[in-house]
C-alpha cells in the first residue's frame, strides 16, 4: 500500500519540473528583457541589489545554464524576492495559501454535497417535476459565470437581506475567541464558497444522475433486490457506491480549474488568499510573485490530484492491482 | 397434496411504444417440494419474465403482471404489498441469474454481500453472520472459505462466482430456488460441477428448484419435469424421460431434433423452419402454426388449449389431440 | 449524405437543442447588426449616468456609471465575446487534435511523452496560467485569445486520442497501409474525418468555456482596454452594486444565455451523434 502511495506521489515530480520549465519559457518570452522590466518597475536602484538580481536571473549566462539554475533555485524553494511585500516570494505566497485552501475545500464540499444529492434525487425521481427542476437548475448554474453569481448573491444576501457579509474573511477589529472566530470565518466563507462551488455542483448533479440511471440497470442491483433488501438500502449500499465513481474521477480532473476559479472569486469577495495576491501582483507587474503562484498552484493541484487518485483506488478495488 | 409453488394462469405484459405485448400468457405450473422443474424455450419465449414475475422483480416500466396468481404455500405473492414481498425474497424464494460475474457488486467484498443476505432475514450479530457465511462458502465447495470473504468479485472465476451466488441464494434456506440460465455463461466443464452442486444442495434441504434454460442437455441432467414454452405460452409439459422419449408437441419435437446427439451422428441437424413470431404480431390461431409441419386449417384459426393426451402429459396442439383421439386415449385435461 | 440528414433530423427533434440554436442565432444576430443598431461608439457617453433598464426607449437596458448606453455596450460586446470564443476554440482544437492524433497514431514513447505533456497542462491552474500569459505578453485581444486557447486544448487532445485509437486498428486503415499510403496521409484523409464529429461537439463546449475564461479575465480588468466586452462591463459595475446592480446583472445574463445556448447545442449534437443513449 505504501508503495502505491509513494509511486503515485513520485509522479508529481516530473509535473513540477515541467511547470518550472514553462515558467522559464514564460520569463524569456516577455518583450524586452524581463530583468530590465522587473528592476525598472520595482524601482530597484541599489547596485548590490541589481548585482544580486543579475546573478539570480543569470542574465549573462547561456540559456541552458540559466534553466538549470532556475530549476535548482525553485527546487530549493528560492522563488525570488518580492519588493512589494518586502519578503521572499515563498513566504508571501505561503502566508496567503491557507485562506485559498479553505475556500477550495469549502467549495468542493458544497459542490459534492449539493451536486451528488441533487443527482441522486433526480435519478430516483426520474422524469418527475423534481428531476426536471434539478436538471433546469444544473443547466442554469453551469452556464452562469461564477464571479457574476458571486456578485448577484452578494446583492441579494449581503446588500438587500443583510444576512451575510459583503467580503473579507474576518470582521476587522473585533476580538474573538476560537469558536467565535471559526463562526465568523464560516459566515464570510458562505457566499464565496457557494459561488465557486455551484458550477461544479451542476456538473456533479448531471454526472451523478446519469451514472445512477446507468448503474441501476446493472445485474448486481437485481441480485440485491432478489435478496429482499429494501429499496433505500439497495440505492445507498449498492447503486450509490458504484455511481459515485465517475464523480470522483471528474473531481480529480477539475481541481486545476477550481484553483483558477478561486482567483476570480477571491477578487470578488476580497478573500485574502493567493487569488487576491495574484490579482494584486498582476496589476503591479510583480513577476516573481506571479510566477511563484503558478509553480506553487500547480504543486497544490498535483498533490490534490494524486490524493483523489488514491481515493479512487480505495473506492474501486478493480483498479488497485495494476 | 397442495403444491409448494403454484403459478396459476400468470400473465405478464410489456407496455411498449409498439403496443401492449403479451410476453407471458396464462402460464400455469406447479412445483412440489424436492422437485426440479425445468422451463425450456428459445430466447424471448417468456421464461425469464415468468421467473422474475414470481419474485416480483419485473422491470416495472415496460413489464407488469396483468393477470393470474402465484401461490407459495397457499399465499398469493402477486397481491402482496412490496414490504411483505421483501420478506419473501431471499427467505422463501431465491433466485440466481445467468451471468455471475456481473451479478455481484464489484466494489464490495463477497463476504459483506453474503453477510448482507444472511442478516436481512436473520437478526443475528455480525460475528455470527460471518461464521455462517464461512459455513455457506464451504457448503458450496469454495476452498479456503474464511480467506475468501475478503475477496472482491473480480478476483473470482466464473464458476466460483456462481457458487457464491448459490451460497447467497440458499443463505436463508428458501423453500424454492429459481435458477435462470445458471450455467449458460460458464465453461462446459464447470457447468457439470455447478449442476451437481445444486442437486446436492437440493437433496440435503428438500428445496424445490425451478431451472430455466434453453439447453436441453441441462434439462436432461437435472429436471424431474419439464415445461416447454413458446411465444409466451406453455405448449407442453411432461416428466423428463417421457419428454425425451416421446415429445408430443411439434415444437418440442423440432427442438429435440435440432439438438445434436450421438444417435443421430452423421445425419443433418434438423432445423425448425421460420422464426418465432414477434409478440406484436401473434397470429389468431396457434402461434407455432406457420412453422409446423403438422399444421392444418383449425390450427391457423383457433388457439389450442392444453389437453392431456396421455396421463401426466400436457400439450397444446390440435394435431396431437387428433392423433390421440384416434388411438382412443382420453382427451381434455 | 443521408447520414447527415439523419443527424440533422435527430438534432432537430431535441427541443432544448433547438432552443439553444435559436438563442445562439439571436446573439450572433446582435453581434453582426451592432454597428447598425448602435452606430455610435459604445464607449461614448450618451446620457445620464445610472439610469435603470426598462424605463425609457432610448436606453432599454439603462446606462452605466458614466452615462454610457448599456444596450450598445452589450451588443458590441457580443462581437468580442463570440470572436474570442470562436478563435480560442479554434486554437485549442488545432493544438488538441494535432497532439491527440499524433499520440494515438504513433503510440509508444511518443504517446507517453505527449500524454505527460497533456497532463502537465491539465495540472497548471487554468486561469492563473491565462493571467500569467496575459501579463507577460500584453493585454491585447490576440494574446488573450491565444492564452485561452492554450489552456483549453487538453480535453480535445484526450478525446481525439481516444477516437484515433479506436479507428487506428480498424480494417480500412490497415487496407490503406497495405496500399502503401503514408502515415500523415492516412491520418489526415482517412482517420480524421471519422474522428471529427465528437471532437466538433466538444469544441462547441470549449467555445462556451472560452467565453467564460475571457469574461473572467476582462472582469478582473486585465482584458484589452480598447475593447468592450461583457466581462469588463461586469467589472466596471462592481462599485455600484448597492444602488445600480443592474449594471452587473445585464451583461452577466448575456454571458449566461450565450453559454447556455452553446451548452444546449453541444448536448443536442452529442445526443444526435449517439442515438443509442436515449434514456433521458
Amino acid at each position: 500500500m505504501v508503495r502505491i502511495v509513494a509511486r503515485r506521489l513520485a509522479q508529481i515530480v516530473p509535473l513540477v519540473l515541467g511547470v518550472i520549465v514553462i515558467n522559464f519559457i514564460l520569463i524569456h518570452l516577455a518583450p524586452g528583457s524581463l530583468f530590465d522590466v522587473m528592476t525598472a518597475e520595482q524601482q530597484i536602484t541599489s547596485p548590490e541589489m541589481l548585482e544580486k538580481l543579475r546573478h539570480l536571473y543569470g542574465v549573462d549566462q547561456p540559456a541552458w545554464v540559466q534553466l538549470v539554475d532556475y530549476i535548482w533555485s525553485v527546487l530549493t524553494l528560492d522563488l525570488g524576492f518580492s519588493y512589494r511585500q518586502n519578503a521572499p516570494v515563498l513566504d508571501v505566497i505561503l502566508q496567503q495559501m491557507p485562506a485559498t485552501l479553505i475556500l477550495m475545500l469549502a467549495a468542493i464540499a458544497i459542490a459534492l454535497i449539493v451536486g451528488v444529492t441533487a443527482g441522486v434525487i433526480a435519478a430516483v425521481r426520474v422524469n418527475t417535476i423534481w428531476d426536471n427542476l434539478i436538471s433546469l437548475g444544473a443547466v442554469f448554474f453551469f452556464a452562469a459565470p461564477s464571479f457574476w453569481l458571486g456578485i448577484m448573491m452578494t446583492v441579494l444576501f449581503a446588500v438587500k437581506l443583510g444576512w451575510l457579509p459583503v467580503g473579507g474573511m474576518r470582521e476587522i477589529g473585533v476580538d474573538e475567541n476560537a469558536l467565535q472566530a471559526t463562526f465568523d470565518i464560516l459566515r464570510h466563507l458562505a457566499l464565496p464558497a457557494t459561488a465557486l462551488g455551484l458550477f461544479y455542483a451542476a456538473t456533479y448533479a448531471r454526472v451523478m444522475r446519469a451514472s445512477m440511471l446507468e448503474v441501476v440497470r446493472l445485474d448486481f442491483v437485481r441480485t440485491a433486490r432478489a435478496k429482499g433488501l429494501s429499496r433505500t438500502r439497495v440505492v445507498i449500499a449498492h447503486v450509490l457506491r458504484n455511481a459515485l465513481l465517475p464523480v470522483v474521477t471528474l473531481l480529480g480532473l477539475q481541481l486545476g480549474t477550481v484553483l483558477g476559479g478561486s482567483v476570480v472569486i477571491e477578487a470578488v469577495f476580497s478573500w485574502p488568499g493567493i487569488g487576491s495576491l495574484l490579482f494584486d501582483s498582476v496589476m503591479s507587474r510583480n513577476y516573481p510573485v506571479v510566477l511563484g503562484v503558478l509553480v506553487l498552484g500547480s504543486l497544490v493541484v498535483a498533490v490534490a490530484n494524486a490524493s483523489v487518485d488514491l481515493l479512487y483506488m480505495r473506492l474501486d478495488p478493480r483498479v488497485r492491482l495494476r | 397434496m397442495a403444491p409448494l409453488l403454484e403459478i396459476d394462469r400468470l400473465s405478464v405484459s410489456l407496455f411498449t411504444r409498439a403496443g401492449v405485448l403479451p410476453a407471458v400468457d396464462g402460464l400455469s405450473l406447479r412445483v412440489d417440494a424436492g422437485e426440479t422443474v425445468a422451463i425450456v424455450g428459445e430466447s424471448g419465449c417468456g421464461k425469464s419474465l415468468s421467473a422474475l414475475a414470481v419474485m416480483r422483480l419485473l422491470p416495472e416500466p415496460p413489464a407488469r403482471i396483468v393477470g393470474g396468481a402465484v401461490r407459495l404455500a397457499g399465499r398469493d405473492l402477486v397481491t402482496l404489498s412490496e414490504g411483505a414481498m421483501r420478506r419473501v425474497r431471499g427467505k422463501e424464494v431465491s433466485m440466481i441469474f445467468q451471468d455471475p460475474m456481473t451479478s455481484l457488486n464489484p466494489v464490495v467484498p463477497i463476504g459483506a454481500q453474503l453477510i448482507e443476505a444472511i442478516r436481512q432475514h436473520n437478526p443475528i450479530s455480525h460475528r455470527a453472520a460471518q461464521a455462517r457465511a464461512v459455513a455457506l462458502l464451504e457448503k458450496v465447495r469454495i476452498p479456503d472459505a474464511a480467506r475468501r470473504l475478503d475477496d472482491y468479485p473480480h478476483q473470482l472465476s466464473g464458476g466460483m462466482s456462481q457458487r457464491v451466488m448459490i451460497a447467497m441464494a440458499i443463505a436463508c434456506e428458501p423453500k424454492v430456488l429459481i435458477a435462470d440460465e445458471p450455467t449458460t455463461a460458464l465453461d462446459v466443464t464447470i457447468q457439470a460441477q455447478i449442476l451437481k452442486l445444486m442437486q446436492e444442495l437440493q437433496a440435503a434441504s428438500n428445496m424445490a428448484v425451478v431451472i430455466i434454460t434453453h439447453d436441453l442437455g441441462v434439462v436432461a441432467e437435472t429436471a424431474d419435469r419439464v415445461a416447454v414454452m413458446y411465444a409466451g405460452r406453455k405448449v407442453e409439459e411432461a416428466p423428463v424421460e417421457a419428454l425425451f422419449e416421446r415429445p408430443l408437441h411439434p415444437y418440442t419435437r423440432g427442438l429435440l431434433g435440432a439438438t445434436p446427439s450421438p444417435a443421430r451422428f452423421g445425419g443433418r441437424l434438423a432445423d425448425i423452419a421460420g422464426t418465432v413470431p414477434s409478440l406484436a404480431e401473434l397470429p389468431a390461431g396457434c402461434a407455432f402454426a406457420q412453422r409446423c409441419p403438422l399444421a392444418f386449417e383449425r390450427c391457423r384459426l383457433e388457439r389450442p388449449a392444453l389437453s392431456a393426451p396421455l396421463p401426466h402429459r400436457l400439450a397444446a396442439c390440435f394435431a396431437t389431440e387428433k392423433e390421440f383421439s384416434r388411438d382412443g386415449a382420453p382427451v381434455g385435461s | 449524405m443521408t447520414a447527415t440528414i439523419d443527424f440533422a433530423r435527430r438534432f432537430a427533434r431535441n427541443r432544448a437543442a433547438l432552443a439553444g440554436f435559436a438563442l445562439l442565432l439571436v446573439v450572433i444576430a446582435f453581434a453582426i447588426t451592432a454597428p447598425w443598431l448602435f452606430p455610435r461608439p459604445p464607449l461614448r457617453i450618451v446620457g445620464r449616468p445610472e439610469v435603470w433598464p426598462f424605463l425609457s426607449w432610448r436606453f432599454p437596458l439603462g446606462t452605466d456609471s458614466l452615462g454610457r448606453d448599456i444596450a450598445a455596450m452589450v451588443a458590441h460586446g457580443a462581437r468580442t465575446t463570440l470572436l474570442i470564443g470562436l478563435f480560442a476554440s479554434l486554437t485549442a482544437t488545432l493544438i488538441g487534435v494535432t497532439i491527440g492524433a499524433t499520440a494515438a497514431y504513433f503510440g509508444g514513447w511518443v504517446d507517453e511523452a505527449l500524454m505527460r505533456f497533456t497532463e502537465l497542462f491539465q495540472t497548471i491552474p487554468n486561469l492563473i496560467f491565462v493571467l500569467t500569459i496575459v501579463l507577460i505578453l500584453g493585454q491585447k485581444i490576440a494574446y488573450i485569445t491565444l492564452a485561452v486557447g492554450i489552456v483549453t486544448w487538453t480535453p480535445i487532445a484526450r478525446l481525439t486520442r481516444a477516437e484515433f485509437l479506436t479507428l487506428r486498428d480498424r480494417e480500412f486503415v490497415q487496407a490503406c497501409r497495405s496500399m502503401g499510403m503514408g502515415d500523415v496521409r492516412i491520418m489526415l484523409r482517412e482517420i480524421l474525418p471519422n474522428a471529427l464529429p465528437p471532437v466538433i461537439v466538444l469544441a462547441s463546449l470549449v467555445v462556451a468555456g472560452a467565453i467564460l475564461f475571457e469574461s473572467a479575465v476582462s472582469f478582473l480588468g486585465l482584458g484589452d482596454p480598447d475593447v468592450s466586452s461583457w466581462g469588463r462591463l461586469i467589472g466596471d459595475g462592481r462599485t455600484l452594486i448597492r444602488t445600480s446592480w443592474y449594471i452587473c446583472a445585464v451583461p452577466g445574463i448575456a454571458i449566461m444565455l450565450t453559454v447556455l445556448a452553446l451548452n444546449l447545442i453541444g448536448d443536442g449534437l452529442n445526443d444526435a451523434l449517439n442515438p443509442k443513449l436515449r434514456d433521458r
